[in-house]
This record gives C-alpha cells, sequence and structure tokens, in this order.
C-alpha cells in the first residue's frame, strides 16, 4: 500500500495531466484525420485526374506501420516541408496520417452503400451536386459508417501510447517517467496498462450504447 | 524542395548499410512468426473457451479476448518487459530477466491472440445451426462434427480475416525496436544517431515497409477472393 500511495496517489496529477494529453492527441489526430479522409475519398471517387494518387496516398497510409509513420513525421517531416516542429504536432500528425488512409476507405464504402436512387432523385429534383452530397448522401452515410468510425477512433487511442516515444507528455510518457524515477515497474506499469483499458473498455461500450441508440432512432 | 525529397529517398546511404537493414527485416519475419504461432495458438484455446458449455470457461475466455484487445499493444509490450520478469524474481527469490526478443514475441502475441479469439468465434458461430443438426441427426460424433462438418466452412471463412490479423501483427512488429530487439527500424535508429541524417533512412525504412506490407496484403486479398468463391459453391 504504501508503495502504491508513494508511485501512483502521489502522483495524481501526472496521471491525471498524461491522460488530458492523450486525450488531446487523439481527438486532433482524430478530427484531421476525417477531414483530410473525407477529402481524400472524394478526390478518389469524383475526381478522375487525381484518383491514382489518391489511391496511392491511402494504401501508404494503410500499409506503412503507424511507430515507421511516427519516426518519418518526427525526423523527416521538419526537414522536408519545416513543419511539425513542436513533438506534440509530430504525434497527432502521424496519427492523424495513419487515420486518414482507414478513414478515407471507410466514407467510400459509406457513400457507395447509400442506393443510387437516393443520388438520382435528389439531382432529378434540382439539387446541386454538392447539396446532395451535404443533405442526401452524407447523413446516410454517417449513419452506416458510426461503427467503424468509432472503431477507427479506438485504434487512435491505443495507437497514441506510441507518441510518449517522441517525447509528447502522454499518460505512457508519464508512467516511464514515474517508472525510471522510482523503479516499481509493478505498480505504476500495472496501474498504467489497467488505465488504458478502463479507457478504451468505458470508450467502447459507450460507443456501442451511441450507434445503437443512432440506429434505432433514424433505421 | 524537390532536391530535399530526392535526398530523402537516397538509395546510396541504404545501399552502403544493405546487410544490417536486410538482417533487421528478417528479425521482423522472424519475430513475427513466432508471435504468429503463439497467438494462433492462445487464440484458439480462449476461442474453445469461449465456445464451452462451461459459464465459468466461456466468461474467462471472454475476459482473455476483451483484455488483450483493449491494451494498447505497446503498453503491453513495456508491461511484458518489465513486470513478470520482477514478479518472477520476487516470487522464487532467483533474479530473472525476459531478453527483448522473448519479451516482444510473448508481448505480441497476447496482444494479438485476443483478435484470433474473436475471428475463430466468429468463423465457427457462423456455421448455420441446420449444419450441426444435420451431422447429429446422420449420427456423426461430437468429434467427427468438428472435424469433419464445422472446420471446413469455419476455417475458409476465418482465414481472410485471419490474414488481415496477421499483417496487423507483421505492422506491429516494429513496435519491437522499443525495447531493443534488433529489427530494421532498430537498426535505422541506430545508424542515424551515428550518421545524423535522419531523412533518408527514416524514408527509406518507410518505403520498405509500404513495399512489403503492401506486397503481402494485395497477396492476401488475392488468395481471400479464392477462399470466398470455394465458400459459395
Amino acid at each position: 500500500m504504501d508503495v502504491l500511495r508513494r508511485t501512483i496517489w502521489n502522483h495524481r496529477d501526472e496521471f491525471l495531466q498524461g491522460i488530458v494529453v492523450t486525450g488531446q492527441v487523439c481527438l486532433i489526430a482524430f478530427l484531421v484525420a476525417m477531414a483530410i479522409g473525407l477529402v481524400v475519398c472524394l478526390i478518389r471517387m469524383y475526381c478522375r485526374p487525381l484518383r491514382w494518387l489518391a489511391i496511392l496516398y491511402i494504401e501508404f497510409c494503410r500499409s506503412t506501420p503507424i511507430y515507421v509513420q511516427l519516426m518519418w513525421v518526427n525526423y523527416v517531416w521538419p526537414e522536408l516541408f519545416g513543419w511539425p516542429t513542436a513533438f506534440f504536432d509530430a504525434g497527432w500528425a502521424a496519427l492523424a496520417l495513419q487515420s486518414s488512409g482507414y478513414l478515407a476507405e471507410t466514407f467510400r464504402a459509406g457513400i457507395e452503400g447509400v442506393s443510387r436512387g437516393q443520388r438520382e432523385a435528389a439531382l432529378s429534383t434540382g439539387l446541386s451536386p454538392t447539396l446532395t452530397m451535404r443533405w442526401i448522401i452524407l447523413p446516410q452515410a454517417l449513419l452506416t459508417m458510426t461503427p467503424s468510425l468509432m472503431n477507427q477512433f479506438l485504434v487512435v487511442v491505443k495507437s497514441s501510447s506510441l507518441v510518449s516515444v517522441i517525447a509528447v507528455p502522454d499518460l505512457m510518457y508519464q508512467a516511464l517517467r514515474l517508472t525510471s524515477i522510482w523503479f516499481e515497474p509493478i505498480e505504476i506499469l500495472s496501474f498504467t496498462a489497467f488505465l488504458y483499458i478502463l479507457i478504451v473498455f468505458a470508450l467502447s461500450a459507450g460507443m456501442k450504447w451511441y450507434s445503437d441508440r443512432l440506429r434505432t432512432r433514424y433505421a | 524542395m524537390l532536391a530535399d525529397f530526392i535526398q530523402a529517398v537516397q538509395a546510396s546511404l541504404f545501399w552502403e548499410y544493405r546487410t544490417i537493414l536486410l538482417i533487421g527485416l528478417a528479425t521482423n519475419f522472424y519475430v513475427f512468426g513466432l508471435a504468429a504461432l503463439l497467438a494462433v495458438a492462445l487464440g484458439l484455446v480462449a476461442c474453445l473457451a469461449r465456445l464451452s458449455p462451461f459459464r465459468s470457461l466461456r466468461w474467462g475466455g471472454t475476459f482473455y479476448a476483451e483484455l488483450f484487445r483493449n491494451t494498447p499493444e505497446y503498453v503491453l509490450l513495456v508491461w511484458v518487459h518489465f513486470v513478470p520478469p520482477l514478479l518472477l524474481t520476487l516470487l522464487l527469490h532467483t533474479r530473472i530477466n525476459f531478453s527483448p526478443f522473448f519479451s516482444a514475441v510473448a508481448a505480441l502475441g497476447l496482444a494479438s491472440s485476443g483478435y484470433f479469439t474473436e475471428t475463430f468465434r466468429a468463423g465457427i458461430q457462423s456455421i448455420p445451426r441446420g449444419q450441426v443438426e444435420a451431422a447429429r441427426s446422420t449420427g456423426l460424433s461430437g468429434t467427427l462434427m468438428f472435424r469433419w462438418v464445422i472446420m471446413p466452412q469455419a476455417v475458409r471463412r476465418i482465414l481472410p480475416e485471419a490474414m488481415n490479423q496477421f499483417i496487423s501483427l507483421f505492422k506491429s512488429t516494429t513496435l519491437v525496436s522499443l525495447i531493443a530487439v534488433p529489427d530494421l527500424m532498430y537498426q535505422v535508429s541506430m545508424i542515424t544517431q551515428q550518421q545524423m541524417r535522419p531523412m533518408p533512412l527514416y524514408s527509406g525504412a518507410a518505403i520498405i515497409y509500404f513495399v512489403v506490407i503492401l506486397a503481402l496484403s494485395s497477396l492476401v486479398r488475392h488468395m481471400s477472393e479464392g477462399w470466398r468463391a470455394v465458400g459459395r459453391t
């Protein structure tokens, strides 16, 4: 008990800060990934001349391990593009890069899942293609995509533990730092693993509940 | 910027270290192979537990699968590398250390066994009940039914998903460099520290993994279509 108080309870602020940073990284990464994913998906589906580029992008993001992307973004991008200069930015950028490829494919599956008749009917009532996309196709596609979007968010949360490698002070980083201060890995690392399991499990249970509710309400 | 980009993918530095890097990639495959064996074995056991008629075993199997599916791989890797050796040391009063290689195989195997449990279970449960009833009514015993009726159909449904799991397991093997298993990423970071030129090496590593994994996943996609087609006829 004494060890637990010394290594965990007395450092509750650090653990909390770690969780907050993990949350920030995940949220920014996921929102950016959704935006990029949607754009890439639309390019792939509706912009013939750039289609090969979109496919290359998607395949690159999906076929490269997240750790490799993280190192690549962290070490190569600053020299190549002059950005990201902060570890925090590199962390979410890498996570967003990875997810945007998966999300682009999720969006495509969702949009293609909306029946053709919907699109034709909307166009024939005089809606422009943009308005059709915004008001007819996307709302229906989003409903079918919700479970996979949520799954992808869980993947982001789980991969986010890796950003500690490039010194982003997330939950895992705090845990490793405290381990090296106290050298009590049993308590600290087990507690951290427990926290991650709790977070991921709670998120997945909550999301499942929410997507079931959405489906009973709208579908 | 174009010049930068050309430098980023410059091959000469890569060529200089080709042996070390290839050995690194081979280490990736080695870790992958052992972890995959462990994952499939544990996944099968946990899957049988989940399908067993005893409630406590079912609970155990479910708990096992959920536990390892919800833990981030990196966290599990660090945990396995540091915590069990210490616990064993305390229990047995002799100093025990896990080699990085052992920890890597154990952690990745455990992490992916959770997913395999679910894949196997979904495959077996997707066989319609009518098949079981028909097999029973022709007088097949439980074992024979499993061997000749359920397995042949289940395996075809499981294989495509299992192959995807293998590919994500292979992607996870890049993490083992973090506990100093000398895989490709580890070699790249070591050489980078000597040369102080991260650009070509990390870009090259990304491209190597991209090519290897893209080739593997296209192969899997191609084979999966065959398995699905056989399943339909």
